[in-house]
This record gives C-alpha cells, structure tokens and sequence, in this order.
C-alpha cells in the first residue's frame, strides 16, 4: 500500500481542528453568557436566588439603576423555577432509580439469555424517543389519568400527610416527577447493567457454592461490586431530568409567583420556564427580562455541569474498582 | 482499500457509509436542481418585471410605472386605493403574532399570485419576536396583538404601529352542569376576583349576583381553577387590559402586558399557546380560561364543550361575542384612535360594545433598506387593509376578525405612506 502523506496530514489536522472547535464552542457559549446575563446580576443582586416573585413590570417606564436599564417595578427573583427544577428531578430519581436497577438486575441476574438482547433493546429505545413525545402522552394521558383515577385515590388514603391533601390537579409536581422517571429509567438502567456484568464470575460461582441463593448473590456480591457505578448511572439521570425541557413545559402546569403547596399543584422549571418567556422578553425595550432568562441559563448551566462532572467522575471510578476487584461481601 | 476488504465487517460497514454518502449526495443534488430552478423562475420574472419598471433605484421610477388606479368605494366610505400592478423582485420576510400567522398564510397565497415577482415568507413565532425582529430589522413586517409599550415606544420611535384587522377574545369556562343554551355573565371586578384569588368557588355570592336565577342556582361549590398562559401573549395583554381598565385594584395590582404577574392563587394553572388554553380548560373541571376568538369554534366543538360567557361592558350590559358587537366596540373607539394607533380598543363606551377587541398590529420600520423594498411594503400593506382586498370578509371570516373601520383604515394608509426607501 503506497503510502499517501496529504492524506495523513489532512486527516491529522481536520480532526485535530474539529475537536478544538468543539472545545472553542463550549467557551464562547460561557463568555457570551456572562456579558449577557451581567445586567441582571446587577439589578438584582442576590435577591435573584432567594426571592418567589418573577415580575417583568412590562408596562414600567426606562430607568436606570446601577448603570444598568431596567423597567420600572420590575423584579426578578428565581426561587420558583429552581424549587420546581429540583423537587421534579428529585422525585425522577425517587421513581426512576428503583424501576432501572430493577431492570438492570433482572438483565444480569435473572433473564435468560434469550430474551436480553430484546429487552436490552427496547430499553435502550426508550432513551431515544424525543422528549417532546414524553410531553404529548402526558398531557393527553397522563395528566388525565392523574386527575381523574390516581390522585382522587391517593387523597383518599394518604390524604391525612399534609403535603398529600388538596385538590387533585392533572398538571404539576406529581406528573412532572412520573414524567421525568420514566425519562431516566433508561439512563439508569443501560449504566447499571453495564457495570453489573463485570461482577467476576468467580465470585458468583464461588458464593453459590457456599450456598448463598440468587437474591443474596446480587444483594452482597452484585450490588456492592457496582455501587459507584450506579451512583454514577443514577447522577447521570439527574442531569438529564434537571435539563429536561419540553416534556416538563407540557405536564409542569407553569406556576409563577408561587411555590407549590401540594404534592399536585403546579410548578415550574428553569427550562421550561425560559423557553416559554423568551417570545414575551423580546417586549422589554430595557433588555432587563433577556438578561434575567441569562441568569437563569448560568444558574442552569452551573448546576448541570456540576451534577455531570460528579456522575462521570463516579462512574469512571466505578469500572477501575470494578477492574481492580476491590469488593465488600 | 485491499485491507479493508480482507476484514469482512468492515468492508460491510464501508459499503453502508459510502451507500450513505450516494444518497445524500443524490438528495442534496436534487435538492440542488430545485432550488436553481425556483431561482430561475425569480430570475426571469426579474427581467420581467424590470423591463416595465426600469429597475427602480428611485421613488420616482417607481410611480411611473404602470400604476392602475383602482378607485373603489365601499358602501362606508369613500376612500380610494390605488396600487402598483408590478413590483420589483424582492423577498418579504414576516414573523410574529401566531394569532395572525394563519390570516398571514392566506394573504400571501393571495399575494403569490398577485405579484409573482415577490418572495413573501410568514413565519408564527409570537408577538414579542414580532417587535423585536422588526425593531432590530431582521425582518420587514413584525407581527404583534399588542402595540408598543410607551418604554418601547420611546426606544425605537422609527417602528410604525399599524392595525391590519381587529381581533376578540371570549372567556371559556368547563362547567358541566351548564347547559350550553345557557351563557354565564362576567364582570371584570368578578373575573379579576377569581385570578387575583379573592373568588376561589363558583357558588361564590359575587359570581352568582350577576347571573340569572336559573344559572346561579346550578353553580357548584367547587374550587375554581383559573388559567392562564405561560408564555409571554397578546391574549393575556387584552385580557389584562380588561381587567385593569374595569377593576382599579387589579391596575395598581398586577396591571397589563404580554405577562403581568399573576397573584399566586393555589388553583391557579397555566397553558402554553390558544391551542394548550382549549386543551387544558377542556381537561380540568371547573376551570375558566380566556382564549382568542380564532379557537371559539375549537372549544365549543371539544368533546367535553366548553361553555362561553357574555362580558359586562362599560355601558354596564352583558354582550355576546358577535360579530356585531365587536363592530359596535370598534366603531365606538375608532374615532379616537390616534395618528400612531397606539390604543387599547378594550372596554369600550357604547351599549352593544364587546368588551376585550383589540387590534393586530404590523410593525414596520420608516426607512427601509432600499426603494423598492418600501415601494413593495406599501403595496402589500396596503393591499392587506383594502376592504376589496385582504381586508374584504372572504379572508377575514376564515380567522373570524372583523375588518377596519373607515376612520382606521385611513390612519392606517396615512402610516403606510410614511414608509420610504433610506
């Protein structure tokens, strides 16, 4: 094979010029976010991340504070949307870890050989259906199905824990919560699996020899090997469901200027809230609403880059113990 | 190659990437053909259109060309609207308001076939992005329910504000027991009372005063669920504009706009667009929503109807949403609206006048990038507020708007002609 250097030098310095590209993307999107978001940070301080009420003031009159354009009687305070943003990612993790690590352990465990690969499959596809459609059975099934049959029944026997009174409601916290599980359970499950088949087979072998039944091989053999990789795996999900958008701006209820009192109210999350007020911040002539999306964008950006740097670091950590062998029985 | 062809799998991947690129190759090569062939066409009805007007650099080519001077006169008014039979090759960007995107895309058919040599591409994106494209000129005509704020105003005094049609809104409400032969009465004290949540059950004293005998007594004790909309809207501005212009509470309170902030009442719920409004009042009993009069027939044709209401208005009687009565209201205001038509039609004097109408605006900057772009938006505004034309009832009912009142629409051709080249 006659050697073609033009072609290893383009191939060496194409590659090497998207990956820079890549990483030059990344760091323009947090240098233009902050001079956008800085007229924000000055107007409202800090009271941004403790306040409830989100009050653009779109009728107010241009004035200036601190140097920066606002509107008359405008504020901003984000609490909200960060409340939402966090108790429905949460309650996705409460559904979600249980449902994927039952079905990474049926796959590794219990399945027979057969039918993995299919299921392997399905679940995987799951992970792929845009989120949007997640969005649409909510509001038409879903959010229904809440109000009508399964809220109604849950104030009835659990109506007497205060945060489970109230009327039932077919959008809010509970159907973002179910939402964002049944989003996660992939993620969760597909990772675990993973590192769930590493578990050495000695081991195993070993345990069942001592007499150990199946259940007790996963709960002291299984579980253990993989427990920084599910930590991980369940991290991972948290990112997805704290980013998540259009499935949550369908089933959220969009709640502004109150934090739920019930477990059906509506809510509202960061994304879902600066997608649908992004047509309306166009109206300020002060650019003030813009700037206060951005702020929201940071704080978003800040809290998932944090909780994905932690869930890679966990899973990574994971497979090299797993690779070490180093288990608690 | 030799050596990718010895490894079976990867020569079966080889052949499906390159496979891959024939096809996208083939696609984008057809795609190609097309788009050539359409830019063909425009360049041929260039030279066309040229060839009559001698390309037109200045505004005074542009009159000389054949303008057929169609001086109609309807049955109100006496004013004469004349327009360009040609114009130059231009493309016309729209965006905006999705209340009037729909009213846009039958218009432009119209236009297509009016004026060949022009692109004319609508685009639903929403009120704010409407003023905002046009203010910042990334467009040419911006579609909006709302005028521009005074702030706004101020910030970019070269946007015109020009009404094209006028729009309603009716109050839908979900309450089964409410035969739909029967209509609830609101008032805006009452109405702002349920979304400011001093109102919080149907069978509240305050609901039931305004009602007749036989409907305040089918009312239930349920809780009312208000909705509203979660994105930012010109539907929430008109309703708002009712609420503050009936209730002096809710004014110095949450006041008006395309997004005020809502007084948390727990009930309280919100819908993304008209079409999530109809769609979440129909799946919530006992709620009540305000929604544009484009989607009246949708609610009423849900599966679970929603019921409609008659408004309390100025004069202090409940009307219906009747196309005579919204006329009623915008013959009432049409008299005051002033040179740069930045009114609020809503809550107007008159004993028939339906309270929540409003106009939709098209904002378009003065000074355009060149002469035939100006020459080209005028026609086309013009055209759109023509009662022989875009504004005749033909278009108009398929979006159920009323047309422009006389004295509207010569404010409106006086602004057009405000339109110029740089």
């Amino acid at each position: 094979m006659p050697k073609t250097p033009l072609a290893d030098l383009a191939y060496k310095y194409v590659t090497a010029l998207l990956c820079c590209g890549a990483l030059l993307f990344i760091f323009f999107i947090v240098v233009i976010l902050i001079p956008y978001s800085y007229p924000s940070f000055v107007y409202n301080g800090l009271k941004f991340f403790t306040t409830i009420i989100w009050n653009p003031a779109l009728n107010g009159n241009l004035i200036t504070v601190h140097g920066v354009k606002a509107l008359s009687g405008s504020s901003y305070g984000l609490l909200v949307f960060l409340y939402g943003t966090l108790v429905s990612s949460g309650m996705a993790v409460l559904f979600g870890v249980p449902a994927g690590l039952a079905v990474a352990i049926f796959l590794t465990q219990i399945a027979p050989k057969q039918i993995v690969a299919p299921i392997s499959f399905l679940v995987e596809l799951l992970a792929g259906i845009p989120s949007v459609i997640f969005g649409f059975w909510g509001i038409l099934v879903l959010g229904p199905f809440l109000l009508h049959s399964l809220e109604p029944q849950m104030i009835k026997y659990f109506g007497f824990i205060p945060f489970l009174q109230g009327p039932p409601y077919s959008y809010g916290f509970l159907g973002s919560g179910l939402i964002l599980a049944i989003m996660i359970v992939p993620i969760i499950a597909s990772i675990s699996r993973d590192v769930m088949t590493q578990t050495p087979v000695e081991q195993k072998e070993g345990a069942k020899a001592l007499g150990l039944t199946n259940w007790e091989i996963t709960r002291k053999i299984v579980l253990p090997y993989a427990r920084t990789g599910i930590i991980g795996a369940v991290i991972l999900g948290l990112g997805r469901a704290l980013g998540e958008t259009m499935a949550v701006a369908f089933v959220s209820g969009s709640a502004i200027n109150i934090i739920p009192p019930n477990f059906y109210s509506p809510i509202n999350t960061l994304s879902a809230f600066m997608t649908l007020s992004l047509d309306s911040a166009f109206t300020d002539p002060s650019g003030m609403y813009v700037s206060a999306l951005v702020e929201c964008a940071v704080t978003l950006l800040v809290i998932t880059m944090l909780v994905n740097v932690i869930a890679r670091a966990m899973v990574k950590q994971g497979f090299i113990r797993s690779a070490e062998g180093v288990i608690r029985v | 190659m030799k050596r990718i062809s010895s490894n079976p799998r990867s020569a079966l991947s080889t052949a499906i990437v390159v496979a891959l690129v024939v096809v996208i190759i083939v696609v984008a090569a057809v795609g190609a053909y097309i788009a050539v062939g359409t830019g063909k066409q425009t360049v041929t009805s260039t030279i066309t259109s040229g060839t009559v007007s001698t390309v037109p650099t200045t505004v005074t080519s542009v009159s000389t060309s054949t303008s057929v001077s169609t001086s109609v006169s309807t049955a109100s008014s006496s004013i004469s609207i004349s327009l360009t039979s040609t114009l130059p090759s231009e493309t016309v960007l729209e965006t905006g308001s999705s209340l009037l995107y729909p009213l846009f895309n039958i218009w432009a058919a119209a236009l297509k076939t009016a004026y060949p040599s022009i692109q004319f591409t609508p685009a639903s994106t929403g009120s704010g992005t409407g003023q905002s494209s046009a203010e910042k000129g990334t467009v040419q005509i911006g579609a909006s329910d709302a005028y521009l704020t005074n702030a706004q105003a101020s910030q970019y005094p070269f946007i015109l504000n020009i009404p094209l049609a006028i729009s309603a809104q009716q109050i839908n409400y979900n309450l089964p027991m409410i035969p739909a032969s029967d209509h609830l009465n609101f008032s805006g004290p009452v109405l702002a009372g349920i979304y400011n949540g001093s109102i919080t059950t149907w069978n509240n004293p305050a609901i039931k005063a305004l009602q007749s005998s036989s409907v305040a007594a089918m009312l239930p004790s349920n809780t009312i669920i208000p909705i509203h909309r979660s994105d930012g809207s010109g539907d929430t501005f008109i309703f708002t504009s009712y609420l503050s212009f009936s209730t002096p509470s809710w004014a110095s309170g949450p006041g008006y706009g395309t997004t005020v902030n809502w007084p948390s009442v727990p009930a309280a719920t919100a819908a993304n667009g008209n079409g999530g409004m109809v769609t979440t009042c129909e799946g919530a009993e006992y709620s009540i929503a305000y929604i544009g009069v484009s989607f009246l027939q949708s609610a009423l044709t849900q599966p679970t109807p929603l019921g409609y209401a008659y408004l309390k208005n100025e004069a202090g009687n409940y009307v219906n949403i009747s196309q005579t009565n919204i006329l009623s209201a915008a013959n009432a205001l049409a008299p005051q609206t002033p040179a740069n038509e930045r009114i609020s039609l809503v809550f107007a004097p008159g004993a028939n006048s339906y309270p929540i109408i409003n106009y939709e605006y098209a904002m378009v900057n003065t000074t355009q990038s060149a002469p035939g772009m100006a020459l080209t938006l005028r026609t086309f505004l013009t055209w759109m507020v023509a009662p022989q034309y875009g504004n005749s009832q033909s278009f108009l009912n398929q979006v159920n708007f009323i047309a422009l009142p006389t004295n509207t629409l010569q404010l409106s051709l006086a602004q057009i002609n405000e339109i110029t080249g740089p």
